[in-house]
């Protein structure tokens, strides 16, 4: 931790940056604080109960105008990071990254499990990073759930049920958007779920709003989804938007050889063509 | 406040029946507060955890339609909503949810009273269980509640040793109810309920709303709100998991070009375009005056207009916020400041 609060304590000082975003401590959970004063350096954590994704703030002015920003970051974080600067949201100039050589962090607070995103991930070690701090050790078990399975199963019914299944999940939806605010690849100045003239996707929370809503969401993260599973985490109503979210993610590797947030040289799936891309699906 | 007996059989009974006669009988599940029809019944007791969300969704649903509205060729048609059939009965609700009955009740009776709200709150029973299970997220007794409080709650439920439960009787409609199935209850005394609402231990007070509101009352560009609340990403978690909070958006939906109904949904003031004229300006335009704007509204105007605080300290808003905004911490900060 010293070496934390040090490595914060000296950039604000020297000016290097204008603010940094980290974790500190609150109660049993830890949560994502925004300072410029080199006197709060003493107050940042990094151990396993820091699960937010603070890319998220990297897209918002507020936080931005004042000029470089350092972030504390784990490996599925800076997937993010690098995603925003692929999609041209920010530049590498614009953040400090201070990574973390992360072992697993909890997204339930009430167990000893980390959480399942952690267990098969392959960027504990980041490939991007200013400078690289280690964690406190995790105290809480490595998660044994199996998430490409449970979205195998699902991909192997029909239609029809598949269909029911998600219609079933989404019935709970309360368009509460935490989902949409936690991700930090929903950047829209102006989300198409809030258009409303026209409105294209309709704001009540019903059947046929809330898959419109989910589904279109999904649509518009697919191949660019990094996985940091923060949607599945705040939605308060426990919905497994992960399933949909990973699947994408699954067809974009699967079809196009491709991984958001991987390479920050690499044209982004969605928003370049190939002349090599296959056609055999235009009939 | 006159108390009778139920045995745990018998209100497992008394539940069957109200099922079978068409109530709609809401108790906490492991999902929330769910239709007993279709989830099984938690252990009654007074360790029981809060439910994930309260149960204003029974009255104040998340989404609603108002009307339905067909086009003709010169004119509309409009088809009314028919609420009639509503009958709910709330069963071991925690006393911060039984609360939010009369203090939503206000808003809604104001100067326009709200069928949709009425309708269900007057067909709707509160039966309210003295509550053991505070965290440290709880601060019911920092807005003039308790574990034990009976406010909004028609019947009140107190385990006792030997499966069984006092219920103190707090309203006429909690009279009547207990009249019409006395078959269910023995009379009782309240020598062993009191012994075990004495021993329930409740959260510390941690502000006096009184001091708050009165800070609130002078502060409104006072420099503690610079960057207030600077993480919060916006969503509506905290409203709508909230048990008093009600603000509402209304909105048409076309079914097609000839047909559709007008909703009524549930909004927050947290959103970033809550405050949105349709010329464009917006006199929220960030986090800070958002959420200077949802403590001011919660401890100070709605005391204002109708002399009751906006919140029950059940403490969902920050258990459930994603980045841990702790809105008692905040009250307590201010509380201190004065």
């Amino acid at each position: 931790m010293n070496n934390l609060s040090q490595i914060i304590s000296e950039l604000l000082t020297g000016g290097k940056v204008t603010k940094v975003i980290g974790y500190v401590k609150s109660g049993s959970r830890s949560k994502p604080f925004i300072s410029s004063k080199a006197e709060d350096a003493g107050k940042f954590i990094m151990d396993e109960t820091c699960v937010n994704n603070l890319a998220v703030y990297l897209t918002k002015d507020e936080i931005m105008k004042q000029g470089k920003v350092a972030v504390v970051a784990k490996g599925c974080d800076i997937r993010a990071i690098v995603a925003l600067i692929q999609e041209n949201q920010i530049k590498r100039d614009d953040v400090y990254i201070i990574g973390v050589n992360c072992q697993g962090v909890k997204e339930n607070f009430d167990s000893n499990v980390l959480a399942a995103k952690c267990t098969p991930c392959k960027v504990k070690t980041p490939a991007v990073y200013d400078v690289l701090i280690e964690m406190e050790k995790p105290k809480s078990e490595p998660s044994k759930e199996n998430k490409k399975e449970e979205i195998e199963k699902i991909s192997a019914m029909t239609d029809a049920e598949r269909f029911e299944f998600f219609e079933k999940e989404f019935e709970k939806c309360i368009k509460c958007y935490a989902c949409r605010q936690a991700c930090p690849l929903c950047y829209c100045e102006q989300c198409i779920a809030d258009k409303s003239v026209p409105r294209w996707i309709e704001s009540s929370a019903t059947k046929r709003g809330n898959m419109a809503w989910n589904i279109i969401r999904a649509f518009h993260l697919s191949g660019r989804c990094i996985g940091c599973n923060e949607c599945e985490r705040v939605c308060p109503q426990d919905i497994p938007l992960s399933l949909l979210n990973k699947k994408m993610s699954m067809v974009a590797f699967d079809e196009f050889g491709y991984e958001a947030g991987m390479d920050m040289d690499a044209p982004t799936l969605t928003g370049n063509y190939d002349i090599k891309d296959k056609e055999d699906f235009i009939q | 406040m006159e108390e009778k007996i139920i045995t745990k059989e018998n209100l497992i009974k008394l539940s069957t029946d109200l099922v079978n006669e068409g109530f709609n009988v809401i108790a906490p599940s492991e999902k929330g507060y769910t239709l007993l029809q279709t989830d099984p019944l938690l252990s009654l007791s007074d360790s029981q955890p809060l439910p994930k969300s309260p149960f204003k969704g029974y009255l104040f649903p998340k989404t609603e339609p108002l009307f339905y509205y067909k086009k003709g060729q010169h004119d509309y048609e409009f088809v009314d909503v028919n609420l009639q059939n509503v009958k709910n009965i709330f069963l071991a609700a925690k006393p911060c949810d039984a609360a939010s009955v009369n203090i939503l009740s206000k808003v809604f009776n104001w100067d326009y009273k709200d069928e949709f709200f009425d309708i269900r709150a007057d067909n709707s029973l509160v039966i309210s269980m003295a509550c053991s299970t505070s965290d440290e997220y709880c601060f019911c007794t920092s807005v003039g509640l308790s574990p034990v409080s009976t406010k909004g709650a028609d019947l009140f439920m107190i385990p006792l040793a030997g499966d069984k439960y006092a219920i103190r009787i707090v309203t006429d409609k909690g009279k009547s109810f207990a009249e019409k199935y006395s078959k269910y209850f023995s009379d009782g005394n309240s020598v062993e309920s009191e012994k075990v609402l004495a021993g329930i231990k409740a959260p510390e007070q941690s502000f006096d709303t009184a001091k708050v509101k009165d800070w609130l009352d002078k502060n409104f560009e006072s420099e503690f709100w610079n960057g207030i609340a600077a993480t919060c990403l916006a969503c509506g978690q905290c409203a709508f998991s909230c048990p008093v909070c009600h603000c509402f958006d209304i909105v048409d939906e076309d079914y097609s070009y000839k047909e559709g109904r007008r909703m009524k949904n549930w909004d927050a003031c947290q959103f970033g375009l809550f405050t949105e004229h349709a010329s464009g300006h917006n006199p929220r335009d960030n986090q800070a005056k958002r959420y200077r704007q949802r403590i001011s509204h919660k401890f100070k105007y709605y005391k204002d207009k109708f002399d009751e605080v906006l919140c029950t300290g059940c403490g969902r808003c920050t258990r459930g916020c994603p980045v841990s905004i702790d809105i008692k911490e905040i009250v307590t900060e201010i509380n201190n400041l004065n």
